[in-house]
């Protein structure tokens, strides 16, 4: 009979904490309680998160799972795709190169449009650190001769010293064999250029130069059609340094050719 | 059949070398010097085959090289038979089978060979002299070859004695007795 008593009488009291509770809280505005939904919030939503990351964790791994034979078949074609990029890549890089060579000779053609010229590739250089000769794959089938002029789109290269069927050695102005009669293009002053050892490859040396003329550095030189080789006013390259000598007569200057010999490919050699 | 042989090596050697001094080294270079690969054959011929052989491969190489590259035929087959001549001079005061011998025989042959070259173009051509320039070009192409020697020192050795097995005949050495 107590025991029953009592049991209501808790049921009573758990039912108005109850009602009391729901009171307050139906009463109590959401603004209020920030705080309680930011503690809420820092305890809960880290496990939310990893939950959340599982679950599209694992329905990710389905999609995969049954997708794999697609995704294979689909990996086969961009491989091939990808093959067949490359490949076009290659055929595009040997164009582009071949359409450099081709730009290189038509410039070249309109450049020295005067000139009754032929075209020819450097195929072989020298093996001597000392000499300066190049072998070009045009040869007296060409129309090619020894003493024809030997000339690039920078300017002067050389001269031919002999031809075979279809190839022709050029003597470059480099060579310290070289002699070529050059002028100033401003005060078109002579002298001879000759050709150098020196280690830069691109160097020549003016000798007999006047002792009243005037060498400004930077300034062009070019041939002077005398000697019967090379014709007037083809550019040899740019005045680099004037050495003053005690004596006047042996005043020289080191002149910069235009053409880099190491980088020589595409040449015209002047037929007429 | 095997001196045969070695003549066709040798041809073989002659040929990969050319392509090497006129392609790769054209870019492979020591402040735009290359090295000189003909002197080592040449001279690796000449110590190792004797004086005749060593005499006329540096004869017909030079040959092949006026032929192909310079200006006037002669100029280096001369000096790159004389290489051979002294190579084969030297095998019979030295041993080839120090690597510091073969390293002093390569220079001095490198050296001998370009003061040649340059002494008989510089005539023949009226080269205007440029010493300091070539002397400093030539210093850098025999530490070229020096270091190509180092490197290359156990196929020298190798086919050295190959070559001197086909092309000498068996000797009995009676200053040792």
């Amino acid at each position: 009979m107590y025991k029953k008593k009592k049991s209501g009488v808790v049921g009573i009291v758990v039912t108005v904490i109850v009602l009391i509770l729901l009171v307050i809280l139906s009463n109590i505005k959401i603004e209020n309680l920030t705080f309680v939904e930011n503690v809420f919030s820092t305890i809960v939503m880290p496990f939310q998160n990893g939950f959340t990351m599982l679950k599209n964790k694992i329905s990710g791994n389905n999609t995969f799972f049954t997708d794999l034979d697609n995704l294979k078949s689909e990996n086969e074609e961009l491989k091939q795709k990808n093959s067949e990029l490359e490949q076009s890549l290659r055929e595009l890089e040997i164009i582009k190169a071949e359409n450099t060579t081709l730009k290189e000779q038509m410039n070249l053609k309109e450049k020295y449009g005067e000139y009754n010229t032929v075209s020819g590739y450097v195929i072989n250089r020298d093996i001597s650190n000392y000499t300066g000769m190049v072998v070009i794959n045009v040869g007296s089938d060409d129309g090619v001769q020894p003493n024809m002029t030997v000339i690039a789109d920078k300017g002067l290269v050389g001269n031919v010293v002999s031809v075979t069927s279809n190839t022709a050695k050029v003597q470059t102005i480099v060579d310290p064999a070289s002699s070529v009669s050059c002028i100033i293009s401003t005060s078109k002053d002579a002298f001879i250029t000759k050709g150098s050892i020196n280690n830069s490859g691109r160097e020549i040396r003016a000798t007999y130069i006047p002792t009243d003329a005037v060498l400004v550095q930077d300034t062009s030189v070019e041939t002077s059609g005398l000697g019967g080789i090379y014709p007037k006013g083809i550019h040899v390259g740019t005045i680099k340094e004037v050495v003053n000598t005690k004596n006047p007569t042996d005043k020289y200057a080191t002149i910069e050719t235009a053409v880099d010999f190491s980088k020589l490919d595409t040449v015209l050699v002047i037929l007429n | 059949m095997k001196k045969t042989l070695s003549i066709i090596l040798i041809f073989v050697t002659f040929l990969i070398i050319y392509f090497l001094q006129s392609n790769l080294f054209n870019w492979f270079n020591i402040a735009g010097v290359m090295p000189n690969l003909f002197v080592i054959l040449i001279m690796v011929v000449g110590l190792f085959a004797g004086k005749y052989v060593g005499v006329s491969t540096g004869i017909i190489v030079g040959l092949l090289l006026d032929i192909f590259v310079s200006k006037k035929i002669g100029v280096t087959a001369i000096t790159l038979g004389i290489v051979g001549f002294i190579a084969a001079l030297l095998d019979k005061n030295f041993s080839k089978d120090s690597r510091i011998t073969i390293i002093l025989m390569v220079t001095i042959l490198t050296v001998l060979y370009e003061i040649l070259n340059y002494a008989i173009n510089a005539i023949i051509f009226s080269y205007s002299l440029e010493l300091v320039d070539f002397f400093i070009k030539l210093a850098i192409e025999t530490v070229f070859n020096i270091l190509i020697t180092i490197i290359l020192y156990p196929l020298i050795q190798k086919g050295g004695y190959a070559l001197e097995e086909n092309f000498k005949e068996t000797k009995i050495l009676t200053r040792y007795f």
